[in-house]
């Protein structure tokens, strides 16, 4: 009975070693795996304007060719995202609020190789330096993401996400 | 010569933000909200402890040793720096600690974003997104904090404070692109000079060690450089104020923001990045800089948030820290 036990043992242990081997290999295969502004988009067209009913892709807020992946040569190094976005009107008060939904959705989903800009697209905004500063302060968005206020609009825009 | 990583420490499940080194004891801070001690000496490397996480609400973004003592002040993302201490017989590298929250101090609308101790001890500094600095007078069990002056002359988030080693010369780095010189006045604070030039937000900056009578500093910058600037002289013109010159910029080596610079006690300045890389120059002659080491990804993939150069049992070591929830350690012959 004690041996039953035993090989039962060794039995689980091994089926979890092999789970285990096939998760890292999941892990492996997803970080060579470069990516292209299509999948980008696709993971952040559907986030929902904070003010309207619509997602950022069919506001035209986000759009393909304004999205660029710099992948490294070593697959598996740093590589970059730029996405640029277009706020609908230049005077836009949620401009960072967008691009901040944008960013935490990246970073939720991205391999951590990939570091993100998010840029408003030249001449869409009376405030785009001032913006993109501050999209693109590391602490900053960090320090957002701890406002719990902040948090639950971006969770409201980020729900209607596949 | 070559950059060694001796230890790789994981003691936070976030973005190690902040460490400080003293006496061979390193401290660690995290997006985790936790503080971390650890026992460096002797190549032992174990945890010694982790301090009450209820204090703090939100990241802990900068850790402090006050000199000469066991003291360690905790700025946070909650906008309240928390002071921590210990009985003063008890025996920090062997023994089980009993490090106790000694006060936490109330002022700053939002996120702090570092402290940093004068060299004497006797002052606490601080700064905020609130555009603020303040600047603290402690007692000497660390339990008692009277603000002694608020200077808000920055114009945006101030991001890093750094005292000089040996005077009461303050500088203090922010997201307004500059650098500000603080010194005491007549019981007060004044700004003593405004370092102007970087293109981009200034994330840190380090006085040169032992350098006599002159006075120079080091700021680096989401710009991608390293700056090099140097004390003239007393303003003939303009009563407490200073003459402070750009001196150099260090050789482009970082291809994002550099978020961390040191200026190690053998004159050597280390820097790291959003790029991931350590980077570590020293200065052929005065004003001419070339870089020494260079090592990509020295955090894995992730950014790197902090370099310090610290002493441990006699040999100089780089400690950095990551957004792999990891703490390095690398010598550096």
């Amino acid at each position: 009975r004690l041996m039953t036990i035993e090989r039962q043992n060794k039995q689980v242990n091994d089926l979890k070693m092999k789970a285990l081997s096939l998760d890292q290999k999941h892990e492996e295969d997803e970080e060579i795996d470069p990516l292209d502004p299509q999948e980008i988009y696709d993971l952040i067209a559907h986030i929902s304007d904070p003010e309207h009913p619509l997602s950022l892709g069919q506001l035209a807020v986000v759009n393909l060719a304004d999205i660029e992946v710099h992948e490294n040569d070593n697959k598996t190094g740093i590589s970059e995202v730029i996405v640029k976005i277009t706020p609908t009107i230049t005077h836009c008060s949620l401009a960072t609020l967008l691009g901040l939904g944008i960013r935490v959705r990246l970073d939720r989903c991205l391999p951590p190789r990939y570091r993100k800009t998010i840029l408003l697209k030249e001449g869409s905004h009376q405030s785009e330096n001032q913006v993109n500063k501050q999209l693109n302060d590391k602490e900053r968005v960090a320090a957002a993401c701890e406002n719990d206020q902040l948090l639950g609009v971006v969770s409201k825009m980020l729900s209607t996400c596949k | 010569m070559t950059l060694s990583l001796v230890k790789s420490l994981k003691l936070h499940d976030q973005k190690v933000w902040s460490i400080d080194v003293s006496r061979g004891l390193l401290a660690t801070s995290s997006s985790d909200r936790k503080i971390k001690l650890v026992n460096l000496k002797h190549q032992k490397f174990n945890v010694i402890e982790e301090l009450d996480d209820s204090a703090h609400k939100k990241t802990v973004r900068s850790v402090a040793w006050r000199p000469h003592s066991h003291i360690l002040a905790a700025g946070s993302f909650d906008s309240t720096i928390s002071i921590w201490g210990k009985e003063e017989n008890a025996d920090y590298i062997d023994g089980e600690l009993d490090t106790e929250l000694l006060a936490i101090i109330e002022g700053h609308d939002n996120e702090v974003k570092s402290v940093a101790w004068s060299h004497d001890g006797f002052f606490l500094a601080s700064c905020s997104r609130d555009k603020s600095v303040w600047i603290w007078e402690a007692d000497e069990a660390g339990e008692e904090f009277e603000c002694i002056s608020v200077l808000q002359e920055h114009s945006q988030d101030v991001k890093h404070v750094v005292w000089h080693p040996s005077q009461a010369l303050l500088a203090s780095s922010s997201y307004d692109d500059t650098v500000r010189i603080w010194r005491e006045h007549d019981d007060d604070w004044e700004c003593a000079a405004v370092l102007a030039g970087h293109e981009g937000t200034v994330w840190c900056s380090d006085f040169a060690k032992s350098e006599g009578p002159n006075v120079r500093l080091c700021s680096a910058s989401d710009d991608g450089t390293v700056r090099i600037w140097r004390y003239v002289e007393e303003d003939p013109d303009n009563e407490y104020e200073q003459i402070w010159e750009f001196e150099a910029v260090l050789p482009a080596v970082h291809t994002r923001s550099i978020y961390s610079v040191s200026w190690g006690s053998d004159g050597r300045i280390a820097s790291v990045g959003s790029d991931g890389k350590v980077v570590v120059y020293k200065e052929v002659r005065k004003g001419s800089w070339e870089v020494q080491e260079e090592v990509s990804e020295c955090h894995g993939v992730y950014e790197v948030n902090v370099v310090k150069w610290a002493e441990i049992d006699g040999r100089t070591v780089l400690v950095t820290g990551g957004d792999d929830g990891c703490t390095n350690i690398w010598t550096c012959n």
